[in-house]
């Protein structure tokens, strides 16, 4: 038995299992954003529908499940179900809102038609609002607690699971 | 019986089989049975066929469309061309570890059957760790991974990975990535049946050569593969960015490239035989470890596949082969005895040695800068990446100083030289470093690193092609000296494209409307105009340009963007016109058809193309290598040449 050989060979395993082993927990689509832990910024956006101006901070006092997306996004059909299916169980005490940027509102109003419309939808026309967020994609989702601090962002298609872990975040604080 | 019923029994059956083959190989081993390791062998092919057969029923299920089919469900799609749809058994997790077994079964067939008159001391152990490779590979397939689930068909299906279906490269890639990793196996096994046994015999270094070199061949193109798709794809001119999953692919290149210098030591003086079967098995590891960072979901890169269940399974098969390599080597090491010893230094093997202390070095820096982000999110809780800086300031100075030895490495005779001879043999070659960097001033290359590599290479060609000569008598006499060098010559070349075209890249915006034309360099490029297409699986804004160099018209691009369905953001395609003395490449940024306004991003790159077919040289070189030289049959006595062996 070579001990010199097995020494260094367990140290090397535990070091590569071991880094491996905690990167499995972490999920790359998990987005650091410097935007968390701050104030959201602010904004007041023409919604899809009725017209009428909505601004984010009318829905301090509850946490926001704030949904960037456009009707030419792929995953924005998959994820739409999930967070029409989840508001409805979940508002008025969380509220969902949704921001469509680079799009028209007659697809907007379309798309909600036909696949469901259980929450706001507003209009980033000059896509500012998008360019405050950092937004690299659509979807692309955050989540505010209810005194409107950014807890959390996630980028990608939400599934139930992963939008209750982080609405559980943004509902303790 | 439904096509996901028969799909799943046969992989049922295909995980039974490979685990009682590695049973029956083992015993057989210990017991130098000749019947167990005539079943072994029987298990293997066994093994084989039923890979064949799942891959075989997964692709009619493919192609009839038939969506009861969980992965059909998830790739599938009516609108899509038939090629993609054949290749869309490697477009997503679990046809990619079908893909795998599939691979898997014909290397594990075709080395039991090449090796099924030699070394029946080694063959059932060697077939044992095949086998049990595979019963992991086939459990993934039966349990987390199964693409044969029963699921209500749908009317259609989303179709593939974009990326997939937006280049015929990326059809290519695949296949050839799995090809070199999943042959890993086959030399991992015959270095674990080496350790079990004790010794490392001079007989089972010819297959254990032959079984590393081919997916070596395979995983160099691989490489260069993904690279070039890259380059054509995505958009940016560059053919590599250090990403978590490209880092994957080169680790194993850079340890198994390590073994076959070694071998050719091995070979030649009998000594590193410990260290070989190191490099051997860590090659092997590093695979298991690149298939782990491209499935587990934990690294952020072009490449991922989407979280999956699987990566734990994967960790745990990574945990278990570490331990048992480390465990096989620790035990055996002290008995593979050395046949020869180290005379000095400064002679080829001292060469060879430095080399291999390099590419382990370079195997180090890649993997710490691959896997610092999860260190730092491990030990303090913060995302960051490593990016270019670090590898480029890594990897540059001793990928440099490879190339300077791939120069001094072959100038210098084996086991030692007097002061005289090694002046006579490394005095010459520095006329050709003078010739290269001399050509590469006067083109205006003034980067001090890729002036290095230009000396470098200039030193190493001449010496490279100064032991090429009479090419027909050393294919006869020395193919596998010969073939060596065929690939130094690739490599070469490679080193000396890399360094020019990452150095001397011109990029330039430009904003055109229809009509409009603007000077990028040489060459004039005007608007023609912005179309829209709509085709079968994806919808197309294309700008088309007329390209002209020096008033004279050289040829119509049309770069576009295409927008599939599944996708969250258009892909830009470039398009590129190529010359022998460099690329022109226009990369749409910005597109308005209604507008007929286009924002192109055009770059010229010297070279690039070189690099491409050097690597196919390369390839070609191993593939000579492999061929086997045709002596015994021959009954013309042949002259000993000095260094026949290998280079």
């Amino acid at each position: 038995m070579n001990r010199t050989v097995l020494f260094v060979g367990f140290f090397i395993a535990v070091a590569v299992i071991g880094v491996l082993f905690v990167g499995l927990g972490k999920d790359p689509q998990v987005i650091d954003s410097p935007l968390i832990g701050h104030a959201a910024p602010p904004f007041a956006l023409k919604a899809v529908g009725s017209g009428e101006t909505i601004n984010l901070a009318q829905f301090r006092g509850r946490p926001v499940v704030l949904n960037f997306w456009a009707t030419w996004c792929g995953p924005c059909y998959e994820e739409h179900p999930t967070l029409v299916a989840n508001a409805r169980q979940m508002q008025p005490s969380v509220q969902f809102l949704g921001v469509v940027f680079q799009d028209t509102e007659d697809q907007i109003q379309k798309f909600l038609n036909e696949r469901g419309n259980a929450y706001p939808t507003v209009i980033d026309d000059a896509g500012k609002t998008a360019i405050a967020y950092g937004v690299g994609g659509v979807p692309e989702t955050f989540f505010l607690d209810k005194n409107g601090t950014i807890v959390a962002k996630f980028a990608g298609p939400l599934n139930t699971e992963t939008l209750q872990s982080y609405l559980q975040k943004a509902m303790k604080q | 019986m439904t096509t996901a019923s028969i799909g799943r029994f046969v992989i049922l059956a295909s995980v039974l089989v490979s685990t009682g083959g590695a049973v029956i190989g083992f015993y057989a081993g210990r017991s130098r049975s000749r019947a167990g390791l005539q079943w072994a062998r029987r298990f293997a092919y066994g093994y084989a066929l039923l890979m064949i057969a799942a891959t075989a029923v997964m692709e009619y299920a493919l192609l009839t469309h038939d969506f009861s089919v969980s992965y059909v469900a998830h790739v599938g799609s009516l609108t899509t061309p038939t090629w993609v749809t054949i290749a869309s058994l490697w477009s997503s997790l679990e046809g990619s570890i079908l893909f795998w077994g599939f691979i898997l079964g014909i290397y594990i067939a075709v080395a039991t059957y090449l090796t099924r008159k030699h070394n029946d001391e080694y063959m059932p152990d060697a077939i044992g760790v095949w086998l049990s490779c595979a019963a992991f590979f086939s459990f993934l397939i039966a349990a987390p991974a199964n693409p044969f689930l029963s699921v209500a068909p749908a009317a259609d299906g989303p179709g593939p990975n974009a990326l997939l279906q937006n280049h015929i490269l990326m059809v290519i890639h695949p296949p050839f990535l799995y090809l070199g990793y999943v042959g890993m196996t086959i030399p991992f096994g015959l270095a674990c049946a080496a350790l079990i046994q004790g010794r490392l015999g001079h007989s089972i270094l010819k297959p254990l050569r032959a079984a590393l070199m081919l997916p070596w061949i395979f995983l160099t193109i691989a490489i260069m593969l993904g690279g070039w798709w890259a380059y054509e794809v995505l958009g940016w001119g560059g053919y590599w960015a250090w990403d978590p999953v490209e880092n994957a692919s080169l680790l194993p290149w850079l340890t198994a490239t390590a073994a076959l210098h070694s071998m050719v030591v091995l070979e030649r003086r009998g000594v590193l035989k410990g260290w070989t079967i190191t490099l051997i098995q860590s090659t092997f590891l590093l695979t298991i470890l690149g298939t782990f960072m491209t499935r587990s979901g934990v690294f952020n890169s072009v490449h991922s596949f989407t979280q999956s269940a699987i990566g734990p399974t994967i960790l745990v098969f990574l945990a278990a082969v570490l331990i048992f390599s480390i465990v096989l080597l620790a035990l055996r090491i002290d008995r593979l005895e050395a046949d020869g010893n180290f005379d000095s230094g400064v002679s080829r093997e001292g060469m060879f040695l430095f080399n291999n202390l390099l590419f382990v070095v370079l195997t180090f820096t890649v993997l710490i800068g691959t896997v610092f982000p999860l260190i730092v999110e491990a030990v303090r809780g913060k995302q960051m990446s490593v990016g270019r800086p670090y590898f480029d300031s890594m990897v540059v100075p001793v990928g440099a100083l490879l190339l300077f030895l791939l120069g001094v490495g072959p100038a210098l005779p084996w086991g030692g030289a007097t002061a005289k001879q090694i002046r006579r043999a490394l005095l010459p070659p520095i006329g050709g470093a003078f010739v290269l960097l001399a050509l590469g001033f006067a083109f205006g290359a003034r980067n001090p690193w890729t002036l290095i590599t230009l000396a470098f290479g200039g030193y190493a060609a001449q010496v490279t092609l100064s032991q090429m000569r009479s090419p027909v008598t050393q294919l006869r006499r020395a193919r596998r000296r010969f073939a060596s060098y065929v690939v130094h010559s690739g490599v070469v070349i490679v080193f000396v494209a890399i360094a020019i075209s990452s150095t001397m890249r011109y990029t330039q915006e430009v904003h055109l409307t229809k009509g409009g034309s603007a000077n990028v360099g040489a060459y004039t490029i005007t608007l023609i105009g912005v179309d829209e297409r709509h085709e079968p699986n994806r919808f197309a804004t294309v700008a088309r340009f007329d390209v002209a160099k020096n008033g004279v018209h050289k040829t119509t691009l049309e770069p576009r963007m295409n927008q599939y369905v599944a996708m969250r953001e258009p892909i830009g395609t470039p398009d590129v016109y190529s010359t022998i003395g460099g690329d022109f490449y226009l990369s749409v940024m910005n597109i308005d058809a209604g507008a007929q306004s286009v924002a192109v991003n055009a770059i010229i790159t010297p070279f690039v193309g070189w690099i491409w077919g050097a690597v196919i040289l390369m390839g070609l070189g191993g593939v000579m290598a492999l061929v086997p030289q045709r002596t015994a049959r021959e009954h013309v006595v042949i002259p000993v040449i000095e260094d026949a062996v290998e280079a």
